[in-house]
Parts: C-alpha cells; sequence; structure tokens
C-alpha cells in the first residue's frame, strides 16, 4: 500500500493574514505557510481562494504559479466554488510532482466538477453529500455509486475519484461517527480512495483537545482503509499518528528515525 | 486472447552512483524495474563485478585462486593482475593484515598498500576494512585522504562507525560510502537517514545489505533484498534508492564447501570447482535479488558471473 496523503489546509481565504495577501497579491504569507506545511510532510496543499467571483480566474492562477514555483513544483488542490478558476489553476499547473485535485464536487449542485476533472486529467475530491448532511450510509452509498459510475462512464481511473464520507461533529453528532468510519470501511473494500476534512470531528471543542481527538479518528479511520485527509500538517501529534499507522500498515518500512522523514 | 504484456516500470528509481573516473569509472544503479526485469524497461547501468585481492596479496586464498597469480609478486603486480581478469570492472582491496588480532599492520603501511594498489590499476577501487570497528575508522581516514581525487567506495560504515566514516571518506575527501548492515531492513534504512544526517547526499551512498553463502541461510538475504527493492520501487521510499554492492566471495569461499580439499573429501570432487559454483551461484542469487555490483574472489567466477549478466542484457 502507499503511504497516507496529507492535504495541508493552511491557506485559506478564512484566514485574515491569507485573505489579505491574496486581495493584495503578497506572495509572502502565502509561501510562509506553504513552506511550513511542506516541512511538517504534507504532500498536497490546498489552495482555497473562496468563491472568489470577480477575480477568481487570475487569483487561482498567479497562486498555483507563485507555490508551484517557490515550492518544487509540490502537487495542489484546487479549492473553489468558481469552476472557471478552477480551470484556469490548471491551465498554469506543473504536474511533475502530481496530477491536480479538484476539490471539491458533490451529488448534487456541483456534481459538474467530475466533468471539469475529468476534462482536464485531473483527482476529483466527491463529497458523499447532495443537499446537506447525509442521514445514513445507505445514502452516502448511493451517491459513491452514482458519481463512481459517471466518472467511469467519462473513462476515468477509479482511483482517480476520492470519496469524502463528510466528517461530523462530535459535539452533536457523537452517535454518527461510527457511522463515518463504517462508510469509509465500505468504500475502501472496494478499493477505492477516501479524503475528508478531518478536523471536523473536534470543531468547537477546547483547543488542547483538537488535536488529540483528530489523532485518534485518524488512526481510527486509517484502519478502516482511508487513503489521505485535508488537515493541519504542522498539528505535530496529527502527524505522529500518520507516520505511526503508516508503519503499522506497513505502508512504509520502519527506520528508528521514521518520525522525522 | 492474445497475450498483452503489461511492463512493470515504476515511477520510481535506484539512484545513480558513478565510482572511479575516466573511461573505467562504474555507474550503479538507475534502474526503475525490480533486478534483471530489463524486459520491462531498459537497465541502462547493467550490475558488475569486482575481484578482491588483500593488503596481503592473496597470501590467505585457496590454492587454486593463488595460481592465478602466480609470477606476481609485489602488491602491485597482484592489484594488476587482478584489474586484468576478464569481466572485472573494479578491484577490491581488502585490508585484512590490519586486523590488531592479526598482522596488525600500521595505518602507515595500510596507505602505502593502498597507493600501491591504486598507482598499479585503472579500474575503480573499493575499500574493506578489517573487521575491527577502531581500526578500520583509522584506516578509512588515512586511505581516503592518500587517494583523495580517486573517488573510491569505502566499505563500510557501520551502526557504530558511521559518524567518522561518513565525515572523512564522504564530507572531508568526496569519495563513496559503503552503508553497511548486516540483513536487516530497518537498520539498513536507517543508516541511509544517518549517513544522511551526517551530510552526504544520497546519491553518494551505496549500501551493503550483508549476505551469506547460499545453502547458509540465505533466504533471510532474499527476503531482506526483496522488501527494500519493494520500498524502493514500489513505495518510492528515497532512503533505499541507494544502489548494492555484495561482498560474495568472503562469504562462499568461507564454507565447507569451498574449504575442504579433495583428499579430505574425494567424493566431493575438485575443491576448485566447488568453490567456484559457490561463488557464481551465490553471485547469481544476489544480482537476482537486487545487488548493483558483487565482489568475488576467483578469477574463474568473475568472467562466468559477467557473462552471465551480459547475456541477460
Amino acid at each position: 500500500m502507499a503511504k497516507f496523503i496529507t492535504i495541508g489546509e493552511r491557506i485559506h481565504c478564512i484566514s485574515p493574514v491569507i485573505k489579505e495577501a491574496m486581495a493584495t497579491r503578497n506572495p509572502e504569507p502565502i509561501l510562509k505557510r506553504a513552506k511550513e506545511q511542506i516541512a511538517a510532510g504534507a504532500t498536497y496543499i490546498d489552495v482555497n481562494i473562496g468563491p472568489a467571483e470577480s477575480d477568481g480566474e487570475d487569483l487561482m492562477k498567479w497562486a498555483v504559479q507563485l507555490i508551484q514555483s517557490e515550492c518544487n513544483n509540490i502537487p495542489l488542490a484546487l479549492d473553489t466554488a468558481n469552476q472557471k478558476a478552477i480551470e484556469a489553476g490548471i491551465s498554469v499547473y506543473n504536474r511533475t510532482n502530481g496530477k491536480p485535485i479538484v476539490n471539491s464536487a458533490d451529488a448534487g449542485d456541483r456534481i459538474s466538477n467530475i466533468n471539469l476533472a475529468a476534462d482536464n486529467d485531473a483527482i476529483v475530491i466527491a463529497l458523499l453529500s447532495k443537499d446537506g448532511i447525509p442521514k445514513d450510509n445507505d445514502e452516502r452509498m448511493l451517491y459513491c455509486q452514482e458519481m463512481l459510475e459517471m466518472w467511469m462512464m467519462l473513462g476515468q481511473d477509479p482511483t482517480d475519484i476520492w470519496f469524502d464520507p463528510l466528517f461530523l461533529v462530535i459535539k452533536g453528532m457523537q452517535d454518527k461517527q461510527l457511522d463515518v468510519l463504517a462508510a469509509i470501511k465500505d468504500i475502501s473494500d472496494m478499493g477505492l480512495n477516501t479524503t475528508g476534512g478531518l478536523s471536523n470531528v473536534s470543531n468547537g471543542m477546547p483547543k488542547h483537545i483538537r488535536p488529540i481527538v483528530d489523532s485518534n479518528m485518524l488512526a481510527m479511520a486509517m484502519m478502516c482503509g482511508f487513503t489521505s485527509a485535508i488537515v493541519n500538517p504542522c498539528d505535530t501529534r496529527l502527524m505522529e499518528t500518520v507516520k505511526s499507522c503508516d508503519i503499522i500498515k506497513n505502508n512504509f518500512l520502519y527506520a528508528d528515525s521514521f518520525l522525522e522523514m | 486472447m492474445p497475450f498483452k504484456s503489461s511492463p512493470q516500470k515504476f515511477n520510481a528509481a535506484i539512484n545513480t552512483v558513478e565510482i572511479g573516473s575516466g573511461d573505467k569509472k562504474i555507474v550503479l544503479g538507475g534502474e526503475c524495474v525490480y533486478p534483471l526485469y530489463a524486459f520491462d524497461a531498459p537497465i541502462e547501468n547493467k550490475p558488475v563485478v569486482g575481484i578482491e585481492i588483500t593488503d596481503l596479496g592473496v597470501e590467505t586464498f585457496a590454492d587454486c585462486i593463488k595460481e592465478y597469480y602466480a609470477g606476481a609478486t609485489t602488491l602491485g603486480e597482484i592489484a594488476a593482475k587482478a584489474a586484468a581478469a576478464e569481466g572485472a570492472s573494479f578491484v577490491t582491496l581488502t585490508f585484512e593484515g590490519a586486523d590488531p588480532i592479526g598482522e596488525n599492520k600500521s595505518v602507515e603501511e595500510c596507505v602505502a598498500a593502498a597507493k600501491e594498489v591504486a598507482d598499479a590499476i585503472d579500474l575503480p577501487l573499493v575499500i574493506c576494512g578489517c573487521g575491527n570497528n577502531e581500526k578500520d575508522v583509522e584506516l578509512f581516514n588515512a586511505v581516503s585522504g592518500a587517494l583523495e581525487g580517486k573517488n573510491i567506495l569505502v566499505m563500510s560504515a557501520k551502526e557504530d562507525t558511521y559518524k567518522t566514516v561518513a565525515a572523512s571518506a564522504g564530507l572531508a575527501y568526496g569519495h563513496k560510502v559503503g552503508a553497511e548492515s548486516a540483513v536487516d531492513i530497518n537498520l539498513a534504512k536507517q543508516l541511509n537517514v544517518l549517513i544522511g544526517q551526517v551530510g552526504v547526499n544520497a546519491a553518494n551512498i551505496v549500501m551493503n545489505v550483508g549476505t551469506a553463502a547460499a545453502g547458509y541461510g540465505f533466504e533471510y538475504v532474499v527476503s531482506a533484498m526483496d522488501r527494500i527493492e519493494a520500498a524502493a520501487l514500489s513505495q518510492n521510499d528515497n532512503m533505499l534508492q541507494m544502489p548494492i554492492i555484495t561482498p560474495v566471495g568472503s562469504q562462499a569461499w568461507g564454507v565447507k564447501e569451498s574449504l575442504v580439499s579433495e583428499a579430505d573429501m574425494p567424493a566431493w570432487g575438485p575443491q576448485e570447482d566447488r568453490g567456484v559454483n559457490m561463488e557464481v551461484c551465490t553471485a547469481a542469487a544476489c544480482l537476482a535479488s537486487g545487488s548493483n555490483a558483487v565482489i568475488l574472489r576467483h578469477p574463474k567466477s568473475v568472467a562466468t558471473v559477467a557473462a552471465f549478466i551480459d547475456a541477460l542484457m
């Protein structure tokens, strides 16, 4: 098995610093966060430019070229609701170290992002939802089948559509956590890849507790076959968990220094 | 249904490491396929065979090996003869005589021997120690300095000695460093990490992951090498993408099949045939498991294994 893939989530327009840097095209804060995440072990970097309705195309092109040229063509996940911006980003994307990821499609309004990814030879993250949170795993699996079929009809490799089961917040939906893990198991058993925004599980918890809960959820998800996650790679405890689980799953050969690698 | 060949070619490759210089330099590694799988993708740098002598000449070797060196008296003459052996791409000088329990030759004598050998040959040179860590560290340092610019491979940097060996041979004098472990995949990887942390570039490291003579626990060697190749290629583990060199001769000529004389065991037939067979079998098995270079003693084994490689690719 391949090593677990981490997609660094820290370039996000919800952060005031990043929002400001994107608006003023200031490279420094963006590169700083990209480099920190790469040093911490991120495989992919997510570039969230928000809805970016007015200048999305220009902004995404600028961000893709900036990060890739300064960071040895690190592969990127292009994260926006603006389809034209994603296409613009892909048009200047360097594939040396991996395909771009379209973040994201779902079974509802955003289903056409599956076509967009197929047209551009990209990986696509497919959220297992239509409108709101799926009520159970039957619903999740229905969307999974629907989107997988569509992807395959477009002639794409089934391992290039990464299914996001939608992690749910524990404070409020504690009784649904095992469902999410069961969905990951079912999808993995079909030989498919999975991903998701892990930190949602600990939303609203005290700051010092979140890494503990996130790491344990991740370990349990990896046991179910989870293949990647959108995370904060600067969370040391989380990254140590990823690396340890990769060792236990025989995804990576053990050496005493494995945590430093 | 017609047969459809699907090449097992990886998006990862073994590092290329050059030893020696000029026309005769050797290049180890570079392949992106499993060992000898030239049908999956071209293997640009085919495996090479080296011939071993010691600082005591070939004094301690079997009589059948000595015969080849008849007439050569000085170490330089012996080295030149070794280098002329058919199929030999490099020469290995083992400092057997430096062992404190044996002849305990001084570091100065070792340096003189290394220079004499280096001057007598134009093939790349690989240096092996006596096995005593303290002495080896000292002599590797002195020999590396004396042969600066020759781009030799210094074997070996072990768990207890890697810091000094990597710093002197690898960093101070710009030679290649051999990371030695004994059939332990986790240590093999860890040593590469540690030598890298000393500052030696991954492209300057060659691994000796250990071996045994065929029939003497060799299945452990195969499984270790298989796991290393799988990690390097299918998992793209860059801490295991160093090419592998395997000293086969010392193992193959140390077991009863090669040591017992025909007089003592007439039913076994000529000792020379047995020793060469042992050496050739072990070397072929190592190459099939991932060695990029093997070190042999008998010139007949050297020629046979080199011909075997040529015939395969």
